[in-house]
């Protein structure tokens, strides 16, 4: 069985004759830079560039109106120990991790189990996975309106499912400790993106591998660990690492959920319980006037995240040698 | 002010070339072009009577067109500011009256000129909200208020008083453990905006912006808040988080705005609504919204812009226009006259506004109701803290954010 | 006979995740066809039928009062136009950059691409307003190139890509680069080919993305002529009114495109290696 292509460093494949690279040289060296360089000047004007006045904004008292007045680290320094100037900014960090944690894994799995089950047929798989694909296109109105009826405390379905089994009733969306459980949930249905980038995947994986594998006599929970597992490792990470991140920003989810029309305040469910990172930043760069603060705010979820994807990449170096 | 940014001068010649499209300026046309930026029509009917109006005023000021924009208003607050900041902002425009004292103070929007209104044309209290440090920086366009919406087959008459109220509530949850007596407000941003009303109706007041001192822990504030709290074990949340769960017929009153009886009586057409004033403890007072309309510093026309405001306020269209918007007039010869049309679903806002208070001048006050007074509400309806002591925490909170010693 | 009864579980598992899936689609469809006063019943009901009666009532007002509002068809055109370049432009350049990042070792490549990576962990909406005064030095501020060009590439996208490419077995590329085929070839004729399911998720998410996109259309476009779909969608009930029948006619519209581009790209994800003959 071949070892699996590792997410990160492609040279460390040890599959024969991929460093003797016959015949290029220089020239090889200009297609390359030609190749990236749209993409290059892109990153340049339409990220780098404003990552950049963002990163100059957040040492200033910028409101979006008048001219920014230099403040220093004040921003900072107020986030991170002023809490009368910020009061939900821990809990804004507490809310995201909680979140980042019982989402993700349950997205992630979600999709595998959706993919595998795909995979596993010929007939009809293409009508189910369209069905299955539904709630990525379905309106965002009618998400949050569904799933507000279906965690309603008088008549949502998933109050009458839990009761038959002898679980009491529960108010889901305004009972602090149930919001984000709640709301992970919507985003695991929401998983369609990452199951057909899991299916992409196994698509991937070489009929003579599988093959290879039944002659051996893997029954099929073997086979799972010992060929999908493996040849599936470099999408999970894409999967994990994209998935960090975009939790880790997660926004749109509950906006919709708690902001759905009417007269629905915006400001994070109750006791702030779903007052996420960005929700918070949000506010304070469009609500609060404050958008200096809110670049700082930025810039500190910006380290985060590079911490938390070095670690991960880190981690999968690890695992390869 | 963004255009003093320009190091990226070098990174932008480099994709300039890579497009050949550049949008170039249109701005010079034949005729004069003011741009007016409102929130999103709530009814097709409503953009009816907003073209006409553009067409009435094009009328009289021949070679002048208005260019209205029209923007949802969840997202209104983030284009104009991104808009403002890049030099692309409207000549004239909606602003939320909470934000029209920040706008004022730093310069963003213009003082109305002298002799523009009569200003005794105008409700006063509407005109308030556009008053910075005893100057007027807009005009009011529509005004609204809330009041104590109720459903007749559980509640026959509406309470006077708030003792009135909790004794209805406690009725009507006695009656039927299934329903509950009231929606009674959240500790959220929009509960925070609706809490003034009652402290109003206690007598008391939010702040002293002049003296810098903070009222919203004292007596009347206290009583407020523990009127909600009296009332939840009459109005259980299990009960009132259900979507719509008055329009359901699952509560007995709620607290909504004139926007709301539309939309009830379409989609709800076989509930017995009635919609009375607001119950008081002392004296009868309310809550102000509305929309306020400002001419942007940066703007141009600005003399149009003002005759445009002029225009839309004056006594001929105004009615018109402030239905349209969901609200009601401002300038008073209007709703005078006007005062038959509204029908009788519409005489508790009216009531309402007589009495209705504007918001502090704090430019901070946006801030402070959500992020400070909000959780306050929430603590004390859930129990954590006393009504005292969690507004007692707010109102030191408040004095720090603001730097009041008081 | 066997083969069908084992695979009966699996048969049994995607019904039940299927109708997970499907039934707030279904509320979206059913809720278009309702008239107002149906709308809001205490258990929401997926077909159309008469609050009082129960009796089946579909009514076509919300699509004559979406499609008369104006302006949809108008959008409908601009998001399309959009689409059509932004969508194929975007896809190219990923993948043209993916490549590289991939398959040709240039010197100061590994590290160009961590930071492209970190471009993709700054929160996008502090990005917002500098990318307007970009867009608008550029001079696109309101016009259709203002939709386009700000999108045009995705280092998400470059990412999943350049993945995808690592995973490809390098035989073949190794073999062609002997027999003398250039860089541009060997994408064109080997990899392009070889990748079509990654091709097709990356085509299928990003035209989701910008089909429904928001925030940025908003922000950048003033002209109602220029406005998007989901823009006008926004203008036919404006969030305080609560008219939820109008907006899910339009949002059933608007989705139509979407599964239509769906079903062409879906199969693509399915022609794996499988049909590229790479079995030995």
């Amino acid at each position: 069985m071949a070892p699996p292509v590792l997410a990160e460093k492609p040279t460390v494949t040890p599959r024969p004759g991929r460093r003797r690279r016959p015949g290029f040289g220089r020239r090889d060296h200009l297609i390359g830079w030609l190749l990236i360089a749209p993409a290059v000047v892109y990153f340049l004007v339409f990220l780098l560039f404003p990552a950049l006045a963002a990163l100059y904004y957040s040492f200033t008292d910028w409101n979006l109106r008048t001219a920014p007045n230099w403040v220093g680290l004040a921003n900072y320094t107020d986030l991170l120990f002023d809490d009368a100037k910020y009061p939900h900014f821990w809990q804004s960090i507490k809310v995201t991790l909680q979140y980042t944690i019982i989402a993700v894994p349950l997205t992630l799995g979600t999709a595998l189990i959706q993919a595998l089950l795909l995979n596993a047929i010929h007939r009809g798989s293409n009508f189910f996975r369209l069905l299955l694909f539904l709630p990525v296109v379905t309106a965002e109105a009618a998400v949050g309106a569904i799933w507000r009826w279906l965690y309603d405390p008088q008549y949502g379905l998933i109050n009458t499912f839990i009761e038959l089994f002898g679980i009491p009733r529960q108010n889901w969306l305004n009972t602090p400790e149930l919001v984000i459980p709640a709301l992970s949930f919507i985003a695991a249905w929401q998983c369609g993106i990452s199951m057909i980038i899991y299916l992409a995947g196994l698509k991937g994986i070489p009929t003579s591998i599988r093959e290879a594998a039944v002659i051996d006599g893997a029954g099929p929970v073997q086979r799972f660990w010992r060929v999908v597992v493996p040849m599936l490792r470099p999408t999970t990470f894409y999967l994990l690492v994209t998935g960090v991140i975009a939790a880790l920003q997660v926004f749109g989810l509950v906006y919709v959920i708690f902001s759905g029309g009417g007269n629905r305040s915006v400001t994070g469910g109750p006791e702030q319980s779903g007052l996420t990172y960005v929700l918070h930043l949000y506010l304070y760069a469009f609500r609060y006037d404050a958008m200096g603060a809110a670049c700082a705010m930025s810039f500190i979820l910006f380290l985060f995240i590079m911490i938390v994807t070095a670690m991960q990449f880190k981690f999968v170096k690890q695992e390869a040698s | 002010m963004i255009r003093r940014v320009t190091g990226a001068a070098a990174a932008v010649a480099l994709l300039a070339g890579l497009t050949a499209c550049g949008g170039g300026s249109d701005e010079a046309g034949a005729s004069t072009m003011l741009t007016y930026w409102m929130f999103q029509d709530r009814t097709p009917q409503a953009g009816e009577v907003v073209d006409k109006i553009r067409a009435d005023f094009e009328k009289v000021n021949p070679g002048v067109t208005v260019k209205i924009v029209k923007i949802p208003k969840d997202d209104y607050n983030t284009k104009l500011g991104s808009a403002i900041s890049s030099g692309s902002g409207p000549d004239v425009g909606v602003l939320d009256q909470p934000l029209v004292p920040r706008f004022a103070l730093d310069g963003t929007i213009k003082e109305v000129p002298a002799g523009l209104v009569d200003e005794k044309a105008f409700y006063e209290g509407a005109l308030e909200t556009n008053r910075v440090n005893a100057k007027l920086y807009g005009l009011p366009i529509d005004h609204t208020a809330v009041a104590l919406f109720y459903n007749k087959k559980f509640v026959p008459t509406p309470p006077k008083t708030w003792d009135e109220l909790k004794q209805i509530a406690a009725k009507v949850h006695q009656a039927d453990p299934k329903t509950a007596g009231m929606v009674v407000p959240k500790g959220d941003g929009y509960g925070g905006w609706m809490w003034p009303g009652f402290v109003a109706g206690a007598g008391g007041d939010m702040v002293d912006v002049q003296n810098k001192k903070i009222h919203f822990n004292e007596q009347p504030a206290v009583d407020a808040l523990q009127l909600w709290v009296d009332l939840l074990p009459s109005s259980p949340r299990e009960i009132t988080d259900s979507d719509k769960s008055f329009e359901n017929g699952l509560a007995g009153m709620m607290i909504s705005g004139p926007w709301d009886v539309a939309n009830i009586k379409d989609q709800f057409p076989d509930l017995q609504l009635g919609v009375a004033p607001l119950p008081y403890k002392t004296e009868p007072a309310g809550n102000i919204g509305g929309e306020n309309a400002v001419v942007f510093s940066k703007g141009k026309n600005a003399d149009l812009a003002w005759k445009w405001l002029a225009f839309i306020t004056n006594a001929d269209n105004n009615t018109q226009l402030a239905q349209a918007l969901g609200g009601f007039p401002v300038n008073i010869a209007a709703a005078e006259r006007d005062a038959a049309t509204f029908g009788p679903d519409q005489a508790a806002f009216l009531e309402q506004l007589k009495v209705a208070r504007a918001r502090p001048a704090v430019p901070e006050w946006i801030q402070i109701n959500d992020e400070i007074i909000a959780p306050a509400l929430e603590s004390a309806l859930s129990g954590k803290s006393t009504a005292k002591e969690s507004l007692d925490d707010a109102a030191a909170k408040t004095r720090t954010l603001l730097g009041w010693t008081g | 006979m066997t083969r069908n009864v084992r695979k009966a579980p699996i048969y049994i598992a995607l019904v039940l995740l299927a109708l997970v899936s499907v039934v707030p689609f279904l509320w979206m469809l059913a809720t278009s066809f309702k008239h107002g006063s149906d709308v809001y019943t205490r258990v929401p009901s997926l077909l159309p039928l008469d609050r009082k009666t129960g009796e089946w009532s579909p009514t076509l007002e919300n699509y004559e009062h979406v499609l008369q509002v104006g302006g949809l068809g108008q959008a409908f055109l601009n998001s399309v136009w959009v689409c059509l370049i932004l969508v194929p432009a975007k896809l190219l350049i990923d993948a043209l950059a993916a490549y590289a990042f991939a398959r040709i070792p240039f010197p100061g490549r590994d590290k160009l691409f961590v930071v492209l990576l970190a471009g993709m962990m700054v929160p996008t909406i502090t990005l917002l307003v500098p990318r307007i005064h970009v867009t608008q030095q550029l001079g696109m501020f309101d016009s259709p190139w203002g939709l386009i060009v700000p999108n045009v590439a995705s280092v998400l996208d470059i990412f999943l890509l350049r993945q995808f490419f690592l995973s490809l077995p390098g035989e073949l590329e190794e073999a062609a680069l002997i027999d003398g085929a250039g860089r541009m070839q060997i994408f064109w004729r080997i990899i392009l080919p070889l990748s079509k399911p990654v091709l097709a998720v990356v085509t299928i998410t990003s035209f989701i993305f910008h089909w429904n996109d928001l925030v940025w259309p908003l922000v950048v476009l003033n002209d109602p002529e220029l406005y998007t779909l989901p823009l006008a969608l926004q203008q036919l009930a404006s969030s305080e009114s609560g008219r939820a029948y109008y907006i899910m006619a339009g949002a059933a519209l608007a989705v139509i495109p979407v599964i239509i581009v769906l079903l062409i790209f879906q199969r693509r994800i399915m022609q794996g290696l499988a049909f590229t003959g790479l079995r030995s």
